[in-house]
């Protein structure tokens, strides 16, 4: 039999419903592969193996008992590391939080539990998420699969690796400005980041509380869209004030014809200087295949874009500093030993178990809400915030939906960009997405004709028009799969069918 | 140092108050559904919420929300339809997430009022209104309301190794969360109070008005109440505020009094020596009568408040403000006016009866199930003999106001008789004819016990013959003792006074 | 008009960081080159423009009902205290509060 990297989500679930296999031989299959592939990727800061093949006997027992299966029986999903799940740390890669066990699941999770899914483990990821690259984890560097000497991008750089080296079917990652669809196009899967309220935040630990959004990471946009099922079906998530009701069918209406649909385009943002020649050359390919699916072409403005940067800069490390505070060292996390008073025990934690980032963020963070500095910055990034989404609303009012770079260049080597602000800037064409709330999803078009990385190329959409973003993601996909540019729920070939063989 | 009311004859006290008010009525926490409770082991109602964890989300709780409305008014307040929760940071291991979940600049409730009516002695405070005080011995005054806002109460802190649990000196401390996400509601006063009684009256009545809303206990010495006071003076005719100092630890209506009586004298003390007052929150000790520095304050503190991302608007509709309106039930001051036009009582006997819920509900209910005669019986009755027991109902205070308005029994046998049916289901009658308590009419043998006291007490028969005809009490009494209260003592006075006059 | 190390040395205070001497140069360097980086929101005229706090649309009055527990978060002590480095009996435990001159509340 194949290996099970081969199969996607809804194979794997089929194949468990119709008994083809089971689900634990599924779980043994994937902890199989992750054995084999993980030294070279270390994508994971924990291997649930215990919790996975519980799971996966519980599925197969349903299923034995007659029970109707859940629409992710069986399958393989990892989650960052900032996702509580009982039975595992949550540690967010930083040392404050390195023994930190979860006290309840968070509701993303769950629900892709109450899907079937088997959870494999945490993903590793920057310190808290603050990063593009996963290298401020504060316990091990992640390995992009297609070139174990770049970087997988972040914050979600483990989800994302581990889905790209098939080590997991589905893999949960968070999107504050960009942490989802970046690494997807720095590893070429497909990384979905939906409208802010889709995907409940209760049980993730926070960084830009107005930002954050949870979304999947999978080989294909229909496995991305079987996820996005499986997290909104149970409705919207009474313990989240933010969430919202959004019907179910992603997955239903994903091969419906987009005849007619029109896709935005920034004349000014192709020709954008931080642009490499070959992500250049992918815009056009994805323009090119979505055409020939029958899209038409409009061009768009979104004259506030270029100040979405210093309103997410402002926005974020507020929100970051006041999301963090809680990290005291008193009820959880790490605890300086033999601090005579407590402020001084505060600090020296707070020193000892946040790394370099997390710090920059605070401080600016403190800095920006401060008496009489709130004003200056704070409050009109939340006035330009308005613009920017109204920005957006005009354009949305053109097209269904936009198309950007999901990052300017492919994925870089360690330590190549280690430059808080050119860091900072990379964020470019995801963070706005975020700053309007919007929904923001990454296609693989192929590989660089330099680099011979993968690139990915995002379509943004309006709030709460995520299943008419995921047919026109799709529609991209099947473009690109038609011209023989990408072949979907392909795994990265240096680690393809490494372990993992369905016995 | 002088009395308050001295040196408020030269110097004019501007006070203000901060209310935090718990909402003890509630089922279930602020922002969590954990249970509410005073009196649990530490750390029992404790969520991922309340205990501040990481990816915890707060969830406002609807009744709490309906309360502060309900608060707001009945103390005319504007309700603000569109305001936003804040996060108001401190590191401070009580709020457990490091910030405080409060309202911004714009509260659920905003510019209201409270009218106080200041009588009797705590009037003389305010030596300015003597010509309205000639005229009915009080005076009233409007205190404006700034906001009432909704926030989360803080965990209970115990500190160890420091004098009398004071955080001074203190080694360590240890925290029970499990008051952490209570909702409470602040209510700050515009600087409109002139006296520590004026303040100690306005909390009475906040705390009447409150419980009679049903959103609290208001205790003040369980801390479901507390109270911080903010107190300058200034020379009587100036119009500059002086510096105010703030005072902590006012857990009673008289440590409110107390403590601001004293901080004036204090205050009065260092200007009039010529010395300065410094902005500082001081504690009242009521055991030295006294208030301590507890920190100077400097700086305003800079809490970075900024609208909680996590937490939705609010945009109030009509119907959510009018479904709280038809909850507020008639209010002491209303009800006090009712009772004097309604049922012609006592101005002071109807404040009473309007200021506790239960008692009112209790008149009322008897009120209507009697005689229009026997009316003021029952307010008598439901004033001085109803705050002493616990479980007494309405049927049995309407048949005792009967058994007395009609002379059956004594006032003093209807004590007893209240105090044996108090929290049984026993008839007021029927304990009477059973201890035969029945007031005797019968003149002959009142005569005979009359003859015999009179015998008792040759001294007062003698004082009486001299003129000093008060002695008459007395002997009334010593008929009433005779008779095992059984005697009418309009009866024994009058048969007392023909005999004595022979 | 940047922020001095002397400044930065406050805003670390406040925010309980503590920071090494080398640390506090990055630090003041880094926030002096990130506000810079925040300067083109300086730029616009927003009079009359209204925050947007919340990326939610017309999503206002969320509450809960007054129920208890439905859901049963209510931890077990164990779990509770589980993640806290210094308990006693049933409590957390803070060391000394006023060692420092801080402020009692």
């Amino acid at each position: 039999m194949a290996g099970f990297d081969q199969l996607g989500a809804r194979a794997i679930a089929a194949g468990v419903a119709a008994g083809d296999f089971s689900a634990s031989e599924v779980a043994r299959a994937a902890l199989d592969a992750i054995e084999a592939r993980e030294p070279k990727i270390q994508a994971f800061l924990q291997v649930s193996a215990g919790l996975a093949l519980k799971a996966a006997a519980a599925t197969d027992a349903r299923r034995a008992a007659g029970e109707e299966l859940g629409l992710l029986a069986g399958v393989p999903v990892a989650f960052k590391d900032n996702m509580h799940l009982l039975g595992t740390r949550t540690t967010c890669a930083s040392l404050m939080l390195e023994h930190y066990e979860s006290p309840f699941t968070a509701t993303c999770v769950r629900r892709m539990l109450d899907a079937g899914a088997t959870p494999m483990g945490k993903t590793n990821m920057d310190e808290f998420a603050f990063g593009s690259s996963t290298e401020s984890s504060a316990f091990h560097r992640t390995y992009n699969p297609w070139d174990i000497t770049c970087v997988p991008g972040g914050s979600s750089g483990g989800s994302a690796a581990a889905v790209a080296a098939g080590e997991v079917t589905l893999a949960l990652g968070s999107d504050t400005g960009g942490s989802i669809r970046q690494p997807a196009s720095f590893c070429g899967v497909v990384g979905m980041k939906p409208t802010y309220g889709v995907v409940s935040r209760y049980g993730v630990v926070a960084f830009g509380s107005s930002l954050d959004q949870v979304g999947p990471f999978g080989r294909s946009v229909a496995d991305v869209a079987l996820a996005m099922d499986a997290l909104v079906a149970a409705g919207r998530d009474p313990f989240d004030s933010t969430s919202q009701e959004v019907p179910a069918g992603f997955l239903a209406h994903l091969e419906a014809s987009v005849e007619g649909m029109r896709v935005g385009i920034m004349p000014d943002l192709m020709g954008h200087e931080a642009l490499t020649p070959e992500v250049r050359a992918a815009l056009d390919d994805a323009r090119v295949a979505l055409g020939d699916q029958g899209v038409e072409v409009v061009e768009v403005d979104l004259p506030h874009m270029a100040s979405s940067i210093a309103a997410y800069y402002a926005i974020g490390p507020s929100e970051a500093f006041s999301n963090l505070a809680r990290f005291d060292g008193v009820r959880f996390g790490y605890q300086q030993p033999g601090c005579t008073t407590l402020a001084e025990q505060t600090a020296l934690s707070r020193a000892y178990g946040f790394g370099a980032e997390a710090k920059r963020r605070q401080m600016l963070g403190a800095y920006l809400l401060a008496a009489g500095v709130y004003d200056k910055y704070y409050y009109p990034a939340q006035q330009v915030r308005t613009l920017i989404t109204s920005d957006y609303r005009r354009a949305f009012a053109r097209c269904d939906a936009i198309m950007l770079p999901a990052a300017p260049t492919t994925a870089w080597c360690f330590g190549e960009v280690s430059d808080p602000m050119q860091m900072y800037a990379s964020d470019l064409f995801t963070i706005s997405c975020n700053i309007a709330g919007n929904g923001g999803v990454c296609v693989p078009v192929g590989l660089g004709a330099d680099t011979g990385m993968p690139i990915g190329v995002q379509l943004q959409g309006p709030a709460f028009q995520d299943h008419k973003l995921l047919r026109m993601a799709r529609a991209l996909e099947r473009g690109l799969e038609e011209s023989g540019r990408i072949k979907p729920g392909s795994v990265a070939p240096a680690f393809a069918g490494k372990g993992g063989e369905l016995a | 140092m002088r009395n308050v009311r001295e040196v408020l004859r030269d110097w004019e006290a501007v006070i203000g108050l901060e209310v935090h008010t718990e909402l003890t009525t509630l089922k279930t926490k602020m922002f969590c559904d954990c249970r509410l409770s005073h009196d649990d082991p530490p750390n029992t109602n404790v969520c991922p919420v309340c205990l501040g964890m990481p990816g915890a989300l707060p969830v406002p709780n609807e009744r709490a929300i309906e309360a502060i409305v309900m608060a707001g008014i009945a103390t005319d307040c504007q309700i603000q339809r569109r305001s936003y929760f804040y996060r108001k940071h401190y590191f401070y291991p009580d709020m457990s997430k490091n910030y405080q979940t409060t309202q911004g600049p714009v509260a659920f409730c905003m510019h209201g009022h409270l009218d106080l009516e200041v009588t009797g002695q705590g009037a003389e405070e305010r030596p300015e209104f003597t010509v309205e005080k000639a005229a009915g011995g009080s005076y009233v005054v409007p205190i404006r309301i700034l906001r009432i806002h909704m926030e989360e109460d803080a965990a209970k802190m115990v500190h160890v190794g420091g004098t009398e649990g004071r955080i001074t000196s203190a080694s360590e401390s240890l925290i029970d969360y499990n008051r952490c996400g209570t909702p409470l509601i602040e209510l700050v006063t515009e600087p409109d109070l002139r006296t520590p009684e004026e303040a100690r009256l306005f909390m009475e009545q906040l705390r009447q008005t409150f419980r009679t809303l049903g959103i609290s206990d208001c205790s003040l010495e369980n801390g479901s109440m507390r109270c911080d006071g903010n107190v300058s003076i200034r020379r009587r005719g100036d119009e500059r505020l002086g510096t105010k100092t703030e005072m902590k630890n006012l857990n009673s209506f008289k440590a409110l009094h107390d403590a601001l009586a004293y901080e004036i004298c204090r205050q009065a003390e260092v200007l009039e020596e010529g010395g300065v007052v410094c902005q500082e929150t001081r504690h009242w000790e009521p055991s030295r009568r006294r208030t301590v520095v507890m920190r100077a304050k400097e700086t305003s503190d800079d809490y970075r408040m900024y609208p909680d991302p996590d937490l939705a608007p609010f945009d109030l509709s009509d119907e959510f403000i009018e479904r709280c309106r038809a909850r507020v039930p008639e209010l002491p001051l209303a009800k006090r006016d009712r009772y004097v036009a309604d049922y012609g009582l006592k101005r002071a006997d109807a404040a009473q009866i309007a200021s506790n819920p239960a008692v009112a509900a209790i008149f009322e209910e008897v009120v209507v199930a009697v005689a229009k005669d026997v009316i003021p019986t029952v307010a008598n009755v439901v004033v001085n003999l109803l705050p002493a027991t616990r479980a007494v109902t309405a049927a049995q205070v309407a048949s005792l106001a009967d058994l007395l308005a009609n002379n059956t029994i004594t006032f003093a046998a209807a004590r007893e008789v209240l105090e044996t049916v108090d929290g049984t289901d026993a008839n007021p009658e029927t304990v009477v004819d059973e201890r035969g308590m029945r007031q005797s009419t019968d003149t002959d043998a009142l005569k005979t016990t009359v003859d015999e006291v009179l015998i008792r007490c040759a001294d007062q028969v003698r004082q009486y013959r001299e003129g000093n005809r008060r002695v008459i009490g007395f002997l009334v009494g010593q008929c009433m003792k005779a008779s095992h209260g059984t005697g009418n003592p309009k009866l024994f006075n009058q048969l007392l006074r023909e005999r004595l006059k022979g | 008009m940047g922020l001095t190390r002397k400044e930065v040395r406050g805003i670390a205070e406040y925010a309980r960081i503590a920071l090494t001497e080398a640390e506090l140069d990055e630090m003041t360097t880094y926030l002096n080159e990130a506000i810079e980086l925040l300067q083109p929101i300086r730029e616009y005229n927003l009079t009359g423009v209204a925050p947007t706090f919340h990326p939610i649309g017309d999503l206002s009055n969320v509450m809960a009902a007054d129920e208890l527990d439905a859901n049963d978060r209510a931890l077990e002590l164990g779990v509770a205290l589980g993640n806290a480095a210094s308990t006693q009996g049933r409590a957390f435990r803070v060391p000394s509060i006023l060692g420092d001159g801080g402020g009692d509340r």
